[in-house]
């Protein structure tokens, strides 16, 4: 790869990174929220970097021969960028002075570097969704047991609410966890995706990330009583808690809801709970 | 060999002449002449050819205007969970990639080798323990150590002492471990003993180094022993570019790898061999390698693996930041593909050993 070929594609990531962190919410889809200072920090220095190597290795490597004024905006680029002290002068002069044949030694960059325009392709391109159905479908459900003293003092009493907008993970843990029933009586709305189920049933389904959308776990919540809305469509669940009657209490069970009406919604900018 | 006139160049340019000619580096892309050099055939001496950077351009307006008819291709949803988990993996990394060069040229644009030499003790077995505990001051991911060990040996520093840092840093550094207290709530001892194991690793495999190490089976970046340009800031720059590419690069083919096996290995083997204790430490030692998942967010998907035992969790967390398959192809990238793959056998096999004994001491 050569050198202004390698600063475009700096450019190019920088920007795809300033892009999906500064102007929108898409790098929800792909990470937490809490990265976002470091993406915009990761692609300014790219941009920086890349736009620093168009304007020294591209532009004016290019105009070496009438050295005179060119070198001046040379010196004078660099300044800017950089913002560094005095003695950078000389150290110009005799890079400028040097610059074709040196130029020549660098210009070939390492070749693996073409791949980086994979995720920029896809950034730009493709944009690709956040994680769904077939992540869920192919993931189980683990509703992890709360620690001893919250199972032992009971849960804290639900707020007031009708319906009652709860997280699937707190719905999750209510309903598997829970000895004293606390989400009896409650009409309780759950947000979430579609995925289908086996026999007839479906889940309304969120996954969780702790770093990035690679360690995706998928919490999911049987509904029954209302058919199965599009796969992946976003809904808006109400509905009362289904008891289960099955085995006892285990981190692979399943809670269920008695749902009373579901709304399709647009999919919400934090795709993850 | 001047293969384009200054006039016909757009202006972003290519650089001087005498450079290889475009076929030999742009692969993928056609090498034969192409005849939209519209207007820039009057004013050149020869025909115009396309430089790699025209190529390059051409090539992205190409994708831009098929933009529709590839994402009708993608439209599966197997493909779009892979592009998903892939760009995610890119893009976590990214940062701490950026945060890895930045220092590893600083390191090699700034500061003195004498600094070094100074710091760590001649004695290469005393050095491997010390450079191993200072992987607790580098804040972030293994995707950070890779280029700031490059930079270390670059200046000098004992392989051994910079592999040991290499491999402690991702693991012992105070943002890992406090992620790992909070993924394993009201179990410190879990904490201690990633700690304590991560440590051991490292320093036993920069022992080793010392013991069996062959200095041929590792190339170490040697790009700053020419000549710089005689500016430093110049010098931190190109380095920096350079690093980043190179390592960059090299992440693609370590996130492309762990999407694939992250949406095609089905769960369920996995979980079948939890039940079993030797098969689950080494199942869950596998898993590590295969997901590579963020060494900041390893805890929280090993705290998930529900059925497992502690020690299996432990392997989990210790073989993760030091052996992956994106930290794989990171290594062959930086420090060449022979010491890559000899290097992370061992490491896998003293982690997950080690991993043992600190479980059955402390878990």
């Amino acid at each position: 790869m050569k050198r202004d070929v390698q600063s475009v594609v700096l450019v190019l990531i920088g920007a795809a990174l300033l892009r999906i962190s500064l102007g929108g919410e898409m790098y929800l889809r792909y990470v937490k929220a809490g990265l976002r200072p470091a993406l915009i920090a990761a692609g300014a220095i790219l941009l920086l970097v890349g736009l620093i190597g168009v304007v020294r290795d591209g532009i004016l490597r290019k105009h070496e021969q009438p050295a005179g004024e060119e070198h001046h905006r040379d010196t004078h680029g660099h300044e800017d960028h950089a913002g560094h002290e005095g003695h950078e002068h000389a150290g110009d002069d005799e890079h400028a002075a040097s610059g074709g044949s040196h130029g020549h030694d660098h210009s070939q960059g390492p070749r693996v570097a073409w791949l980086l325009c994979l995720p920029v392709i896809a950034l730009f391109l493709i944009a690709p969704p956040a994680l769904g159905s077939y992540t869920a479908e192919r993931s189980d459900n683990v509703v992890a047991k709360p620690a001893a003293k919250t199972v032992d003092a009971g849960f804290p009493a639900l707020p007031p609410g009708d319906p009652l907008d709860m997280t699937i993970g707190d719905y999750s843990v209510r309903a598997v966890w829970d000895t004293a029933d606390t989400l009896n009586g409650h009409n309780v709305r759950l947000t979430g995706f579609v995925t289908p189920g086996a026999n007839g049933t479906w889940y309304v389904t969120r996954l969780v990330i702790s770093c990035c959308a690679a360690d995706a776990t998928v919490r999911k919540v049987e509904i029954h009583g209302m058919a199965a809305p599009p796969t992946d469509a976003w809904v808006q669940v109400t509905g009362t808690w289904l008891k289960s009657d099955g085995p006892p209490a285990s981190e692979s069970t399943i809670p269920a809801l008695t749902a009373t009406k579901a709304d399709r919604i647009p999919t919400p900018k934090e795709p993850y709970e | 060999m001047n293969r384009m006139s200054e006039q016909t160049m757009p202006p972003r340019g290519a650089p001087p002449s005498g450079s290889a000619p475009p076929a030999a580096t742009a692969p993928g892309e056609p090498a034969s002449e192409r005849p939209e050099g519209i207007g820039a055939a009057t004013a050149a001496r020869r025909p115009w050819r396309p430089g790699q950077l025209e190529l390059f351009v051409a090539g992205l307006f190409l994708l831009l205007i098929g933009q529709t008819w590839i994402t009708d291709r993608l439209d599966s949803r197997a493909i779009q969970a892979w592009s998903t988990v892939f760009v995610a993996i890119a893009v976590q990394a990214l940062p701490f990639l950026v945060l890895g060069t930045v220092i590893s040229a600083a390191i090699t644009a700034f500061v003195p080798p004498s600094v070094f030499t100074k710091v760590l003790p001649r004695n290469q077995a005393l050095a491997v323990p010390i450079a191993g505990a200072a992987g607790a001051v580098l804040p972030g991911c293994e995707c950070a150590s890779v280029p700031v060990a490059g930079g270390l040996m670059a200046r000098g520093v004992a392989p051994a002492a910079a592999l040991a840092f290499l491999l402690s840093a991702p693991a012992i550094n105070p943002i890992v471990l406090t992620a790992t207290a909070v993924a394993f709530p009201g179990r410190p001892e879990m904490v201690v003993a990633r700690f304590a194991a991560s440590l051991a690793t490292s320093v036993v495999m920069g022992w080793l180094w010392i013991r069996f190490g062959k200095t041929e089976w590792l190339r170490i970046p040697r790009r700053f022993t020419e000549p710089g340009s005689g500016s430093r800031w110049e010098d931190f720059r190109t380095g920096m570019q350079h690093d980043f590419l190179h390592a960059g690069g090299f992440l693609v083919v370590g996130a492309t790898t762990a999407a694939t096996l992250n949406v095609t290995v089905p769960k369920d083997i996995i979980n079948a061999v939890s039940g079993h204790w030797w098969f689950g430490i080494v199942a869950l030692a596998f898993l590590a390698v295969v997901l590579a998942v963020c060494s900041e967010a390893d805890a929280f998907v090993a705290a998930s693996l529900s059925g497992f035992s502690p020690t299996a969790k432990l392997a989990f967390m210790v073989v993760g930041p030091m052996v992956d398959v994106k930290l794989i192809a990171l290594q062959s990238g930086t420090f060449g593909k022979g010491f890559a793959v000899r290097f992370s056998t061992a490491t896998f096999v003293v982690a997950v050993a080690t991993s043992i004994a600190v479980g059955w001491w402390l878990l």
